[in-house]
């Protein structure tokens, strides 16, 4: 099962992409972009009201729904949010504790993982080598749709040092890069708590499809 | 350091403006500094002209910012607008600007921290139709 597990519609405010698009942009490029799901990771917020079943049916495409928040070792995408995470961590602050986000989301039933670690001052590598490393990190982002050139490249060194799992996901903010990078799962993911302990204990890797658009695109 | 500020700003009308009458020569001079040449927007008759839709974006209200706008950074620059399009400008029509502080937030990129300030203008017509809704971004460091 492949799904993209960093993705921003229209509610985060620095995208412009509404989530009906991403489906029928994937249902279009099914040949090259073949993920079965993406996960919602909206910038700095946690709307529990939302309800993407209706789009999931129509469109046949799973839905699943994060948050990407920004912490002292760089931004972390969190999955299984609930209300008590986000009773104990104000998803606005840009300058959360990772030492205390990290422990305490898998504590309360979540997972936080950091992602684009590759990244000047937003990525965990650069962090890392100023503050030491973080206890409770279970996998990074090593494959980033919307990293530059080298810092995807940066990030094995802390995995190869630190043991991390791999996962991949577009980050994508525009409709056509939905799915350009994404995570395979050896196993079947149906909700948001499979996803978490697919995270913790499955197997799994990044998946680059750029190379499928190219070559339809040239 | 942190962003603080007294949230109540956010939300409070800081201008009202009611415009002049727009006039048929307002709507053509600005679709020839645009370089528009849609004959709706220039050589069609009174009745028929309107204004291209970023017209409204050349109305200027009283007050830019209000008056007791938090210190959000040494250096600002426009970081874009985001507008929601309602009825047509047609000429004769007399306009309202009502600005508010929609947004301050702040977030973290390659480069470090940012504030983010969002001013919220909502321009209606004489019959109390929304025109357009103008989010105008400024960004702080």
């Amino acid at each position: 099962m492949i799904l993209d597990l960093h993705t921003h519609s229209e509610a985060s405010e620095d995208s412009r992409a509404p989530v009906e698009t991403y489906l029928k942009w994937l249902q279009r490029k099914r040949a090259e972009v073949p993920i079965d799901g993406l996960v919602l990771t909206e910038h700095r917020q946690w709307n529990p009201d939302i309800d993407y079943r209706a789009l999931e049916d129509q469109y046949g495409c799973l839905i699943l729904r994060g948050a990407e928040v920004e912490t002292d070792y760089g931004h972390v995408l969190v999955y299984g949010v609930n209300d008590d995470i986000t009773r104990r961590f104000d998803f606005t602050n840009v300058r959360l504790s990772a030492r205390e986000l990290i422990p305490a989301v898998s504590e309360m039933g979540g997972l936080a993982l950091p992602c684009h670690p590759g990244r000047p001052t937003i990525g965990l590598c650069e962090h890392y080598e100023t503050k030491g490393p973080i206890d409770g990190v279970v996998a990074v982002e090593a494959l980033n749709g919307g990293s530059r050139r080298g810092e995807n490249e940066r990030v094995q060194a802390i995995i190869d040092r630190y043991g991390y799992k791999s996962f991949g996901g577009s980050d994508s903010h525009l409709v056509s890069f939905i799915g350009i990078c994404a995570t395979e799962f050896d196993r079947d993911i149906r909700s948001i708590d499979d996803l978490v302990h697919e995270l913790r204990h499955g197997s799994y890797r990044p998946i680059d499809f750029r190379a499928n658009l190219a070559r339809k695109a040239s | 350091m942190p962003l603080s500020f007294d949230k109540k700003i956010i939300g409070n009308e800081f201008d009202h403006t009611v415009f002049k009458p727009v006039t048929a020569a307002q709507i053509r001079e600005y679709a020839e500094a645009v370089g528009e040449t849609n004959p709706r927007y220039t050589t069609a008759s009174d009745a028929e002209l309107v204004g291209p839709p970023t017209f409204v974006v050349a109305l200027r209200g009283k007050h830019f910012m209000p008056s007791n706008m938090p210190n959000l950074g040494r250096n600002g620059f426009d970081a874009g607008k985001d507008i929601d399009f309602g009825a047509p400008v047609r000429v004769g029509d007399v306009l309202t600007a009502s600005s508010t502080v929609h947004d301050i937030y702040e977030k973290t990129g390659r480069t470090g921290s940012m504030v983010f300030l969002v001013l919220r203008s909502v321009i209606t017509n004489q019959h109390g139709e929304s025109v357009a809704t103008i989010d105008q971004k400024m960004m702080f460091r």
